[in-house]
């Protein structure tokens, strides 16, 4: 039930009590109105009552005038009759007109009126007439008509004023039953209403408690529900492999899970309510200047942190290597109501990545090995052999050109060791560095792998081709390039290797000046399936002999650099092959002097 | 130990090395014939009688013991001493060849282990 039916029902068990009132008040005032009548009908019998015994009245007294004058023959004692003549005629128009508004049969006082009509004309006039002239008044004949119609007319009031009575009786007979009527119409409305009144808000309470029930019930499924769902969410935050913090929008720590606890070595206990800031310190992996925290990334930006690499220094001072990441919560408003920031110890991942890195140099070493091993021994065998030649005896010019042949083959050793060095020795900081003596010392150590190979290289390199770096690290990356392509081609092919200097201004798609190292392959050509993971790690087309770490490290290394590696290749029959472009920027290191 | 003139052909893509071992052989008494390369070297060891052969296992192109293999096919009896800067050459091509040494031994070696080829 919503607030709107809840409004509805009360808004009718407020409205039907007002409309059974009005209805019973109405019952009322028409009862009322029919008593009024009745009392205005016992008034007018009342009224008529009255007028009818005034009319006998004044009959009584023109016949006393009448009678008066006949004895006395003297003019005062007619005054009576004269005297009630205009009286009576006003009387008899009242009755009239009373016996009219009362049932309307006004045959009755006609009938008295013409019987009073004929008595003035037959009797009391002649009589009257009669003393006048001093005749005889004694006629019986006049006197007994006189009579007769005295009575006549004694007996028809006397029937208005029965008729009159029993017709009071009657309105009052009907009034004393229609307010017995009224008393029970009320008494049963009332009791009508009331109970219906009293069933419906009953049954519309029963509804309201009903619905209200039932929300009641409602509220504590999703109460429990709720309860539930986030226990659910803490027993996943806390049971969880990663790192996790959560903490308000003012940036005060409301949970550590179990990870966390241990990482940062602060515990739920004290970190509760302390600023993140002072619970979760990150420091710059290289530099260890201190780092922005998420949470204040997040609130700034209002969003989803990247991957973070930093260090996280924990509470007793120690630092861990962690990825990290933060993330907001919004209310449905989006309104911020706090950042979660969620971390991982990879200080064990990033060992063993260096592990790798470290077995994939091992490795590009072990390739070489067997090259080194033939170059470094080639040598040497006829350095040997040379020394034998002057030692069993030879002339001075002999010797002179045994020594010379000697120096020479122990220079081309010498070169060898060096580029062989070169792979390994390595300083700390980036310096500048040209890039052409660092990928002919490569080309000195894979010559006789191209050699073997029948693979001619022609490379385009420019002096001054001068980027920042580290000169073992790109002397790896460009002899597992450059070998790379030699496994690919085919006898007989051709691999070009170019340098292209970048200045700044060279358009958008390289905003910095660097240098850009083109190899350019004739071989089999990269499946578009494969180019996807080449640079994954432990990825190989070359089956065991390839350890799937080359180009994975290689990339790596660019990227420490700041530079970039793509790779395009081609696999139609007619155009096959491979084209790495190695962009390495010119960074900021000045050359020596 | 004058090797009265044996014919022996050596291959070895080291053009010093290839001269110097020469000298070696010769001084010692041995005729000399060389070739750069196992192509070159199996044509000289089909045109000329010769007795043993010196070959260098790592070259361009054919490596040693593909060409022994060849040789074996045409003259099965000539003596081949496989020399290689490698340690550890699969067995089935040091299987091939009658004696195998690593470069670097010396000459006194050298000399030593062909000089045996000819006692048999």
């Amino acid at each position: 039930m919503n607030l709107n039916q809840l409004n509805r029902i009360l808004l009718q068990t407020m409205l039907l009590p007002v409309v059974f009132l009005l209805l019973v008040a109405g019952l009322l005032v028409w009862q009322v109105r029919n008593a009024e009548q009745t009392v205005d009908r016992i008034q007018v019998a009342n009224q008529n009552i009255a007028t009818a015994n005034l009319i006998n009245a004044l009959m009584v007294d023109e016949e006393t005038g009448v009678r008066g004058y006949q004895n006395t023959s003297n003019e005062i004692f007619l005054q009576p009759y004269e005297f009630a003549v205009n009286p009576l005629q006003d009387a008899f128009a009242s009755l009239r007109a009373g016996i009219n508004a009362e049932h309307g049969d006004t045959r009755p006082i006609d009938e008295l009126v013409a019987a009073h009509q004929r008595w003035v004309t037959t009797v009391a006039e002649p009589m009257i007439e009669t003393v006048r002239i001093g005749g005889n008044t004694r006629d019986p004949g006049i006197n007994l008509r006189g009579k007769a119609e005295l009575d006549n007319l004694r007996a028809l009031i006397g029937g208005i004023i029965d008729t009159e009575k029993q017709q009071n009786a009657l309105a009052v007979q009907r009034w004393q039953t229609q307010v017995t009527d009224t008393l029970y119409g009320v008494v049963v409305a009332s009791l009508v209403s009331g109970i219906l009144i009293g069933a419906f808000a009953r049954n519309r309470l029963h509804a309201v408690t009903d619905a209200f029930q039932s929300t009641l019930v409602a509220l504590r499924v999703e109460t429990q529900s709720t309860y539930e769902s986030e226990q659910r969410l803490l027993a996943t935050l806390t049971s969880i492999g990663d790192g996790v913090v959560v903490c308000n929008s003012e940036g005060c720590v409301e949970l550590l899970n179990a990870v966390a606890e241990q990482l940062t070595g602060w515990s739920q206990k004290d970190a509760l309510n302390l600023a993140v800031q002072q619970v979760f310190i990150l420091a710059d992996e290289d530099s260890r200047e201190p780092l922005e925290n998420p949470f204040e990334q997040v609130k700034r930006t209002n969003h989803l942190t990247g991957t973070l690499h930093a260090l996280l220094i924990q509470r007793e001072g120690a630092a861990l290597q962690i990825d990290c990441s933060g993330a907001p919560i919004h209310d449905r408003f989006g309104t911020l109501l706090g950042v979660i920031i969620v971390f991982r110890d990879v200080t064990e991942q990033r060992r063993t990545q260096a592990a790798l890195m470290a077995s994939e140099k091992l490795a590009v070493a072990g390739r070489l090995a067997a090259t080194i091993a033939h170059e470094i021994h080639n040598p040497l065998d006829a350095v040997v052999n040379l020394i034998y030649l002057m030692k069993t005896g030879s002339t001075p010019e002999e010797t002179q050109e045994f020594l010379q042949m000697a120096s020479s083959e122990l220079d081309r050793v010498t070169q060898i060791s060096r580029a062989m060095l070169g792979m390994y020795r390595e300083s700390r900081t980036p310096v500048a560095l040209e890039l052409k003596p660092i990928i002919e010392s490569v080309l000195v150590l894979l010559e006789r792998q191209l050699a073997h190979a029948q693979i001619t290289v022609t490379s385009s390199l420019p002096d001054n081709a001068i980027i920042t770096g580290y000169p073992a690290e790109l002397r790896q990356v460009f002899t597992n390039l450059i070998s790379n392509a030699a496994e690919a081609s085919t006898p007989g092919s051709s691999i070009e290797i170019l340098a292209r200097i970048i200045s700044a201004s060279r358009g958008l798609s390289h905003p910095r000046p660097g240098v850009a190292v083109i190899i350019n392959d004739h071989g089999a050509g990269i499946t578009t399936a494969d180019l996807d993971r080449i640079f994954q790690p432990f990825f190989t087309t070359k089956g065991e002999h390839g350890t799937g770490l080359g180009l994975w490290v290689s990339q790596g290394i660019i990227q420490k650099h700041g530079g970039s590696i793509t790779v395009e290749s081609r696999t139609s029959p007619t155009d096959k092959g491979t084209t790495i472009t190695v962009f390495l920027p010119r960074g900021e290191a000045e050359l020596p002097t | 130990m004058s090797q009265s003139g044996h014919l022996v052909l050596c291959v070895d893509d080291e053009t010093v090395g290839l001269q110097v071992r020469r000298m070696i052989l010769e001084r010692s008494g041995y005729k000399v014939i060389t070739a750069l390369d196992g192509k070159s070297g199996l044509s000289l060891f089909e045109s000329h009688p010769v007795e043993a052969v010196v070959l260098d296992y790592a070259m361009p192109g054919m490596h040693g013991g593909e060409v022994a293999a060849l040789m074996r096919e045409r003259k099965p009896n000539v003596p081949i001493l496989l020399l290689s800067a490698y340690l550890g050459l699969p067995p089935d091509i040091t299987k091939l060849v009658n004696v195998y040494m690593t470069k670097g031994e010396g000459a006194p070696a050298l000399l030593e282990k062909l000089g045996s080829l000819f006692e048999n």
